[in-house]
């Protein structure tokens, strides 16, 4: 007995719901406004030019909108808190789960502990400039640190008010400060309207100093990390009233909201400045962006100051208080959900998962958020670590496009989605592809970073290795495994047997044998266990009785012949379970048995059978009504497809133990002509039929229904067949535009035994099995 | 120059209307999910393909 069934009963402690669409959607918008847009658009015009800013916020949002996509395809099949750690658990299981919940926890956390800092600043240089001088002789960089620990406190105890508080005030502030940046934008397009001549700020379009379109790559990557508010919006899934629906528009919503934002904001900028010879930089007299540039962080600011006059130093000053406030406020929400998510699954101490009854919120995550933002935000270098929480969410976002793509793969049947992502998988695959590319251009911010970044990665591996792994509870989309007995030793080509039904399990095996034989093959007999949802994964051995009687008659057969290797495992789900046993135990082969009861809704085959084809990384043989008979006479339609020789082969072993023949049968359209030439396909593959000639017919029938001619010739009593074998044609990505193939209805309506087959090729093979 | 202008503000019109389709789009579809009775990704797909 290797296996182990749930460990003992955690916290069912649940959050309240009380945020609705508007409060969630603020609260993505007030993550990614945060102080991003204030300090990256005068960094951008100096570096890719006027025209380069507006290109940096266009194409940065359509990535945010395929990532958001992403994020909201997977939240709203997994609404719980977590976010990015949820859908890693779900995809990846335990291990990366933590990784991305730690690197979450830590990433999140810095850059609240940054708008910390970057909030004590402003309010400490707005009362300077008014005159006051809050605490007098201590140095400004003193006060400002305690300045932001105290920010920081102030929005500890905010969130620990509770989601509706945190929610509530938050959104106000990204109402405030997206409605100072509408304004903005506003005003840019009217002065614009006003003095066309402003428009001449835009020539040159872009900074050729940087090379011209490269240098919007390294923009890009900068002002990257100001567009993904949707991690915040996912790990509110506890909190949040219809989840299903909310939080996937909310994602949506804000990115859109953002971008069109962050566009207007720098057209304003760009025509806020009048040309002319007061703009000076080091002595010469320079075009409008590129004085913008010389400001750096405050060039929004130095621009906004021309476009308002009056009081528009003091508006940016307010803006960018307000922006750091709500973002801050976000980061430790975003961060003490992501620890709570790790506590409730025991990755770390049960404490964290503990949720106060006054205020419903996870008090303990919410103290170890705040020991890190105050630590931080009082005692490192903002820069430095920034680059490394930037960097991490980019590693994160990564790992979310990758897991959108195995949740629909391995889970897509099991989970209920509120929303699918369109172009599957060609969006996800692209923004994995930009990801990456960012990534390395985030590399340009610093190279500490990518010290950092691996250095709390890795403690956080050696905390999972000797702390969580142990401790770390099942979820009911884990497949555990019951009993395994491991063959000494044997052929390194692998069959594996499902088994289900104890009564029909012999037959399965008598004629999987020959199969075997002619494989020179070593056997693992799996039997899955299906567990309904209804009951606990610590009761599923209750379900294991007719298992061990099928494994125990097949065993008595088979065991003589073959190196048999036998497991018994439990998962919620019977296909996810065969195709990951079938990765696992890296099997060349996989045989199982098809009921051929009519169809599940949805299914063409069946709701086992439909996802094993797609899905399954090796070559696999589905055998339908097969009893005790000699199949003497095999029946094997053949179209020229990949299929097709392997489904002579499989046929040619079936039919050698009988003395049998094999007949392969073509259908031509009705003008005659024939579809390929099926008498040399047949020559061509006669040594991987290894029948004699003189056992191997070649029939051609014409119709123009090519499914009534091959099962006319399926039931003819005359020339009829005991045995009709398949070549399968579906194809996981294909299956979704297309229709159903001939191979499907044949299988489903035909009255003989159907074998059907699907060879996997080593590029599908590799694919599966890795992707 | 010109050139370079003329791309620019093509790529960045082009840009601001996927992202718009694309929010559209999904709204309305997460909308219909809404009203229907079966969510698994399988069904999704199953009526997207028979246009409805």
């Amino acid at each position: 007995m290797s296996g182990k069934t749930a460990d003992k009963p955690h916290h069912s402690s649940e959050l309240s719901r009380d945020l609705n669409l508007f409060h969630v959607t603020m609260m993505g918008l007030g993550m990614m406004i945060g102080a991003g847009v204030f300090l990256g658009t005068g960094k951008t015009i100096g570096y890719a030019g006027p025209g380069g800013v507006l290109l940096t916020f266009a194409l940065n949002g359509l990535i945010a909108i395929v990532t958001a996509m992403s994020y909201a395809e997977l939240s709203s099949a997994i609404p719980r808190a977590g976010g990015a750690y949820n859908f890693a658990r779900i995809a990846f299981g335990r291990g990366t789960s933590f990784i991305a919940g730690w690197m979450e926890w830590f990433a999140s956390s810095v850059a609240g502990a940054l708008y910390a800092v970057c909030c004590a600043t402003y309010t400490i240089r707005f009362f300077n400039g008014l005159g006051f001088n809050l605490i007098p002789g201590i140095p400004e960089s003193v006060v400002v640190k305690l300045a932001a620990i105290a920010v920081a406190c102030l929005f500890l105890y905010i969130n620990y008010r509770g989601a509706s508080e945190t929610g509530k005030i938050g959104a106000f502030m990204t109402l405030a400060q997206t409605a100072f940046l509408v304004i903005i934008g506003i005003l840019g397009v009217v002065v614009a309207i006003k003095d066309p001549s402003r428009l001449d700020n835009f020539t040159p379009f872009l900074n050729a100093e940087n090379g011209s379109w490269t240098g919007l790559l390294v923009t890009m990557g900068f002002t990257a990390v100001a567009f993904e508010g949707f991690e915040v919006i996912a790990q509110a899934g506890d909190e949040t009233i219809n989840p299903r629906e909310n939080i996937p528009k909310a994602m949506l919503y804000s990115v859109l909201i953002v971008t069109l934002t962050y566009i207007g904001c720098a057209f304003a900028t760009i025509v806020a400045v009048k040309a002319g010879p007061d703009l000076i930089v080091d002595g010469q007299v320079v075009a409008p962006w590129v004085w913008i540039g010389s400001h750096g962080g405050e060039g929004f600011g130095a621009a906004i100051e021309r476009l308002l006059p009056r009081g528009g130093g003091l508006l940016v000053v307010l803006a960018v208080i307000f922006a750091s406030t709500s973002a801050l406020n976000v980061t430790v929400y975003s961060a003490t959900r992501a620890s709570y998510a790790l506590g409730r699954d025991r990755m770390l101490p049960d404490s964290f998962s503990k949720i106060s009854s006054k205020t419903k919120t996870p008090w303990v995550a919410l103290l170890f958020t705040g020991l890190i933002v105050i630590g931080v935000a009082g005692g490192l270098k903002a820069d430095q670590v920034a680059a490394s929480a930037s960097i991490m969410f980019l590693l994160l976002f990564f790992l979310v496009n990758i897991c959108v793509l195995r949740v629909r793969y391995n889970m897509g049947d099991e989970l209920e989605y509120g929303f699918l992502m369109p172009l599957f998988p060609a969006l996800p695959i692209l923004a994995i592809v930009c990801q990456g590319v960012l990534a390395v251009f985030l590399h340009e911010m610093g190279k500490v970073a990518w010290i950092i970044a691996p250095a709390w990665i890795g403690i956080g591996l050696v905390i999972y290795r000797f702390y969580s792994r142990e401790r770390a509870i099942s979820t009911p989309d884990e497949i555990q495994v019951l009993e395994e007995h491991e063959a000494d030793r044997g052929s390194e080509y692998k069959v594996m047997i499902a088994v289900a039904n104890p009564d029909t399990a012999l037959s399965l095996i008598r004629h999987t044998y020959a199969i075997c034989r002619a494989k020179h093959a070593r056997v693992e007999l799996l039997h899955m266990v299906p567990v309904p949802d209804q009951v606990p994964l610590s009761d599923a051995e209750k379900y294991m009785g007719e298992g061990r009687e099928a494994i125990a008659e097949t065993l008595l057969y088979l065991a003589p012949e073959f190196p048999l290797s036998t497991t018994i495992r439990y998962c919620r789900n019977a296909a996810r379970g065969i195709v990951s046993a079938v990765r696992l135990k890296r099997t060349q082969l996989l045989i199982m048995g098809w009921h051929g009861k009519p169809m599940s809704r949805g299914f063409t085959l069946g709701s086992t059978v439909d996802p094993v084809i797609e899905r399954v990384p090796c070559d696999v043989i589905i055998l339908k009504g097969l009893t005790d008979e000699e199949y003497k006479r095999v029946l094997v339609p053949v179209a020229g497809g990949p299929n097709s020789a392997f489904a002579l082969e499989i046929a040619g072993i079936l039919a050698a133990q009988n003395d049998g023949e094999v007949v392969a049968l073509t259908v031509t359209g009705p003008s005659g002509r024939e579809a390929f030439d099926l008498r040399k396909f047949v020559d061509t593959h006669s040594e991987r039929i290894g029948l004699p000639p003189n056992r191997v017919k070649v029939e051609m029938v014409e119709s123009s229904n090519t499914i009534e001619a091959i099962l006319e010739a399926a039931h003819s009593e005359e020339n009829g067949c005991d045995l009709v074998v398949l070549g399968a044609t579906r194809e996981p990505v294909l299956s979704q535009f297309t229709r159903e193939s001939v191979p499907e209805v044949v299988a489903r309506r035909c009255k003989k035994p159907i074998v059907m087959v699907q060879g996997a090729g080593p590029i599908r093979s590799w694919l599966l099995r890795w992707i | 120059m010109t050139c370079n202008i003329i791309i620019g503000c093509v790529l960045v019109v082009l840009s601001l209307s996927a992202i718009i389709a694309l929010v559209i789009w999904s709204r309305r579809s997460i909308n219909r999910i809404a009203c229907e009775q079966h969510h698994s990704a399988r069904d999704i797909v199953r009526e997207r393909k028979n246009g409805r």
